[in-house]
Order: C-alpha cells, then sequence, then structure tokens
C-alpha cells in the first residue's frame, strides 16, 4: 500500500489551546481513513491544517511524496486535495448547475479561462456526471441556498469531488442528515473510495465502523490511537475517552 | 450545442442574463442612435453635447459595477481612476495632439497605478476597502488639487480639438454628432469586453468571490489575485472613459476625482441595477438628465438625486435594470444553456 497523504508531527495552538498536538498519520491510496474524537479533539483543525486554510506551527504535510507544509488553499488544491466543510459552505445565491460548474473549473484548460464558459467542455461534462452520481437532476437550477439541507450536504461533497481531487477530505459529510439519507450518504462514499483517497470526519459509530479502512482517533488535539476499525474498537483508552462519552 | 446527457435541460441563469444585458444594451443603442438623427435634424449641440456626457459617465459607472455587481467590492474611489484617465489625456493632447496617444498613455497610467493600489486596496474587503479606496482617490484629489503644473484647483483648460482617426473614418472631437457616435461606440465596446471577460470562467471566480469568498480558495483560485485582476479590469474602463472627458469639454478640473465624482457613479449603478452592467449605461443617462434639468431649475440638486437614491434603494432594490432585466430573460429564455 502507498501512502497519498502523510501527517508529520502536524500542530497548532490558538492562544494557550493545543488544538492539534503533534499528530501523524498516513492516509493509503484509495482507502477510507476516518478521522474520529469528541467534540473539540480538534479533528476540523486537523483539516485546516492539511488543506492549507490554517497554517502549521509545526510538522510536515506530504501530498504524492511532495512535501506542501504551509502552502495555501488554493495550492494545495491544484496539488490534488479536495475538501468539503463540516458547516456547509456552498455559493448559496447561485444555483446548483453554477457551483458545480464552478467546482469543476479546474479541470478546464487554463487556457480556456478568458474563453465564454459555454466552451468549457471538460467542466461540463464533469457537472454531467456529478448531477447524475449525486442525484441532483430534478435540482439543478435551484438555488443551492433552496435545497434542504440533505439536498446541500450531497452538494457539499459534490462540489468537493469536482476537480477530481487525488485527496479527498470530508468534514461530517452526514452531519444533520436524516437515517436514510446518512445510509445513502455512506454507500456513496463508499463507492467513491474506488477513484479517490478518502480522508473522512464522522461522528456517527455505525457509519465509521462500516465504511472506514482505518481509523485514527483524536483526543485534545493528540492522536490516541489508530487502527483497523476493530482494534480501535476494543481500544481501552479509546472506550475510556471517546466511546465512554458517545 | 451540446448533446444533453441529462434529462432536464439546464438554464444556465448567469448566461441568460448576460444575454438579457445584451438587449437592453442593443436597446440603448438604437435610442442613442435615434437621438443622434434627431439631434443632427435639429442642429442641436447642447443636448448631444450633454448626452456624451452621459456616455462617458456611463464607462465610470460600468467600472463601478465591474467591482460591486461581480465581486462584491464596494470602491467609493473609481473617480481616481477617471480622473487619472482625464488628466494623462489632457496633459498628453496638450502636447502631442494625436487621439490614440492620449488613450494608449490613459491605459498605461491606469495600469501601473490600478496594479500598486490595487496590491494596498484588496489587502482588505467589505467597508474596510470602500473606506481605503475613498482615501486613495482622496489622496489623489488632494495632490491635484494643490499641483500648480496641473493647473492646481483651476484644473487645465484649452485641451485642443483632435481628429480621432478610425481607418474607415475620423472624427472631430468637437463634432456632438460624430463625437457622440463615437463615444457611443466606444462605450459599447468597454461593455462589450467588460461582459465577454465577465461571462468566462474568470467571471464566474469573481461572482464565487461575491457570494462566497471563503469558499473560493479550495476550488483551486486565489482570490487575491481575482480580485486584484477585477480591480485593474474596472480601473482601466474608468480612464479610458475619463481620457474622453478633456476631448469633449476642452477642459479636466480636479472635480473629476472628488468624490462627488466617485458617489455619483455608485449612485448611478444602484439605480440602473448593480450586477447588470447595463445599467450602469441607463443609470448615468437618468443621473445626468435630472442633473442638469433639475440643476437649471434650482441650486439644490443634489437633493433630489439624494431622494432618487433613496426611492429606488427602497421601491428597486435591484434598480431599473434589475425590474426589467427578467421580463428579458423570460423573453430570450428557454433557448440552449
Ligand atoms: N480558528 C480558531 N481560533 C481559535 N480556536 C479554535 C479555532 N478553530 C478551532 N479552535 C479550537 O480548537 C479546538 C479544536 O476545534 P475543532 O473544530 O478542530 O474540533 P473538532 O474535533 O472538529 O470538533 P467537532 O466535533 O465539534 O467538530 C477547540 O477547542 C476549538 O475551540
Ligand atoms: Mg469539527
Amino acid at each position: 500500500m502507498t501512502a497519498v497523504l502523510e501527517v508529520h508531527d502536524l500542530s497548532v495552538a490558538f492562544g494557550g489551546i493545543r488544538a492539534v498536538d503533534g499528530v501523524s498519520f498516513a492516509a493509503e491510496r484509495n482507502a477510507i481513513t476516518t478521522i474520529i474524537g469528541p467534540n473539540g479533539a480538534g479533528k476540523s483543525t486537523l483539516f485546516n491544517l492539511v488543506s492549507g486554510l490554517i497554517p502549521p506551527d509545526g510538522g510536515r504535510v506530504v501530498l504524492d511524496g511532495v512535501d506542501r507544509t504551509g502552502e495555501p488553499p488554493h495550492l494545495m488544491q491544484r496539488a490534488g486535495l479536495g475538501r468539503s466543510f463540516q458547516i456547509t459552505n456552498l455559493f448559496f445565491e447561485l444555483t446548483v448547475f453554477e457551483n458545480l460548474r464552478l467546482a469543476a473549473q479546474r479541470l478546464e484548460n487554463p487556457m480556456r479561462f478568458l474563453l465564454p464558459v459555454g466552451r468549457s467542455d471538460c467542466a461540463l461534462t464533469r457537472v454531467d456526471e456529478l448531477i447524475a452520481r449525486f442525484s441532483l437532476a430534478e435540482k439543478t437550477s435551484e438555488l443551492a441556498g433552496a435545497l434542504s439541507h440533505g439536498e446541500q450536504r450531497r452538494l457539499e461533497i459534490a462540489v468537493a469531488l469536482a476537480a477530481q481531487p487525488s485527496v479527498l477530505l470530508l468534514d461530517e459529510p452526514t452531519q444533520g442528515m436524516s437515517h436514510a439519507d446518512t445510509a445513502d450518504t455512506s454507500k456513496l462514499i463508499r463507492g467513491l473510495a474506488k477513484d479517490v483517497t478518502i480522508l473522512l470526519i464522522e461522528h456517527d459509530i455505525g457509519v465509521v465502523m462500516d465504511i472506514s479502512d482505518r481509523i485514527v482517533v483524536m483526543h485534545q488535539g493528540k492522536k490516541l490511537a489508530e487502527g483497523a476499525p476493530s482494534t480501535v474498537r476494543n481500544d481501552p483508552a479509546v472506550k475510556a475517552a471517546y466511546f465512554g462519552h458517545a | 450545442m451540446r448533446d444533453n446527457v441529462t434529462a432536464a435541460p439546464v438554464v444556465d441563469r448567469l448566461a441568460l442574463a448576460m444575454r438579457a444585458s445584451h438587449v437592453l444594451v442593443a436597446i440603448f443603442v438604437v435610442a442613442g442612435l435615434v437621438f443622434a438623427t434627431v439631434g443632427v435634424a435639429m442642429k442641436d449641440t447642447f443636448f448631444l453635447r450633454l448626452a456624451t456626457e452621459a456616455l462617458i459617465f456611463a464607462g465610470l459607472a460600468l467600472s463601478v459595477d465591474i467591482l460591486l455587481g461581480y465581486s462584491g467590492l464596494l470602491s467609493l474611489g473609481q473617480a481616481l481612476y477617471f480622473g487619472l484617465g482625464a488628466y494623462v489625456a489632457a496633459v498628453v493632447l496638450k502636447e502631442i495632439p494625436s487621439f490614440w496617444v492620449a488613450m494608449g498613455a490613459a491605459l498605461v497610467a491606469s495600469l501601473v497605478v490600478s496594479i500598486l493600489a490595487g496590491l494596498i486596496a484588496n489587502r482588505v474587503r467589505g467597508v474596510y476597502f470602500a473606506l481605503v479606496t475613498f482615501g486613495l482617490a482622496q489622496v489623489a484629489a488632494k495632490a491635484v488639487y494643490n499641483t500648480r503644473a496641473l493647473g492646481a484647483s483651476d484644473g487645465m483648460i484649452g485641451v485642443p480639438i483632435v481628429p480621432i482617426d478610425l481607418g474607415v473614418a475620423t472624427v472631430m472631437s468637437n463634432s456632438p454628432a460624430g463625437f457622440f457616435l463615437f463615444t457611443l461606440a466606444f462605450i459599447v465596446v468597454l461593455y462589450a469586453i467588460s461582459a465577454y471577460l465577465l461571462d468566462t470562467p474568470f467571471g464566474r471566480v469573481l461572482l464565487a468571490i461575491r457570494a462566497n469568498e471563503r469558499r473560493v480558495p479550495s476550488l483551486g483560485y486565489s482570490t487575491r489575485n481575482a480580485r486584484l485582476a477585477a480591480y485593474v479590469l474596472a480601473a482601466v474602463v474608468a480612464a479610458l472613459s475619463g481620457a474622453l472627458y478633456p476631448m469633449l469639454r476642452g477642459f479636466v478640473s480636479p472635480e473629476l476625482l472628488f468624490f462627488t465624482t466617485s458617489g455619483n457613479a455608485v449612485i448611478t449603478v444602484v439605480t440602473g441595477g448593480v450586477g447588470t452592467l447595463a445599467g450602469a449605461l441607463y443609470g448615468s443617462v437618468i443621473l445626468t438628465v435630472l442633473k442638469s434639468v433639475i440643476g437649471s431649475m434650482t441650486e439644490h440638486h443634489l437633493i433630489v438625486i439624494g431622494l432618487l437614491f433613496m426611492v429606488t434603494v427602497i421601491f428597486l432594490p435591484k434598480g431599473l435594470m434589475g425590474f426589467i432585466r427578467p421580463s428579458i430573460e423570460r423573453l430570450i429564455g428557454g433557448g440552449s444553456r
């Protein structure tokens, strides 16, 4: 197995709080690596460090063998990283179609950056794929802001996936979804792992155990444990820190 | 255009809205041609020149709309570039009476200044961006106001009449109908260039910045570069429009750089319709007509403009074009995406 994304000794502190404190792990190609941990454990902050939204105080982020520590988010995206957000982060006043087209735009030849959007064939083909895959065909002309919560969460994943990243970071994609939607979405995510390496943050422990290839447990900024689902489930320290609260 | 893979036809609202703007601008041009014909028939000078001025200020409003309507950036200092273009053109024309040299100089000057000022202004957003752009324009206005070589508070007079060599024909800048038609064509070209650029992936990035700037970097775009590009584009549009001013009036004055000029351009865009581009053209005509008609009756025309602004904001929050354009969209919609 090869690691597509490696994180070495990553740290950041906000004021006195060490939100992420010396975390190291690797995400294997086309596997689902899930980060779990109680509220405030530092999971989203870890994503922000990996995706370049926050520069780390220390440590390294290696993507496809290249050290990309401290690179800004738009360069991380171009290096092959896509991400979704815990709090739905879409272009609410634009349509579903336009959200996807924008997100897929990077696939287009850069020479077409100043050609009419209607000529962006690669992007438009990709949008059609996404619309089909995420069952958004009925909603393409609706404003993202007018979608139901579940639809918005689905679009959030589609937008993150649009530019065909090699690594996809999903921050609580099923957050606030109904049971049925959660089940569908976890199946969808499992399917995505066929062609993309996934780093997932998920609270629903059923989903976690079901779809993860590997689990990283965080607690108070530190990595508490790491391993296959069955190993992590039976780890006494994890039980005390995490499942104890759940 | 493209085979339909999905069942439901997708309407690209943004492209449709842009096409509706083109229709509105086409109507504007036809109205302009009719106006010019009537003007020539009646041997008019005053109204043709007033209309030319409206068109020149429409270019400034267009530049405000590129920033406000497409990138969500409120500039309270676009007069900086309008005045820059006007002064550069005036200075050049007094030395070398060549239209193209004057326009080229205005273009280069606005590129240089806007890249430098843009690096400063784009460090901040929202209200702070408005204040920084306001401040930059004030500094420039005061500097010009106190520079003897630029005529200080009096401005510069005696800008010569220039022939505008268009290859097929030559228009004299003092020909009321000729220069009106030339300015109409020129502003339409500025509109067309802006509309074209805003309908590209670049333009969509700007719209994305307006909609949700924080999300844009994760799509692979540097928001700083995109905002700077929009700022420079807007500056060039303002400066090229401003460069026509001394050709029309034969003089430039520091007022061109003052806040009233920047503020009027914002009012023009809000009245005409933010984010429509066409609104800048219509708005400028409305504002210029009101200013001169009411200005000839009372000194307090600013009160009327203030009232107009408030009435529009309250009753036509999307401006005149924002109100009309959806009907045009329905008329031309239903076609391809
Ligand atoms: N930008 C910030 N400034 C200051 N403190 C922050 C910032 N972002 C996160 N924190 C703090 O860092 C800690 C970790 O937060 P983080 O959002 O990463 O947790 P999380 O594991 O994602 O939690 P949740 O499960 O609730 O989403 C918390 O104490 C949080 O208050
Ligand atoms: Mg979180």
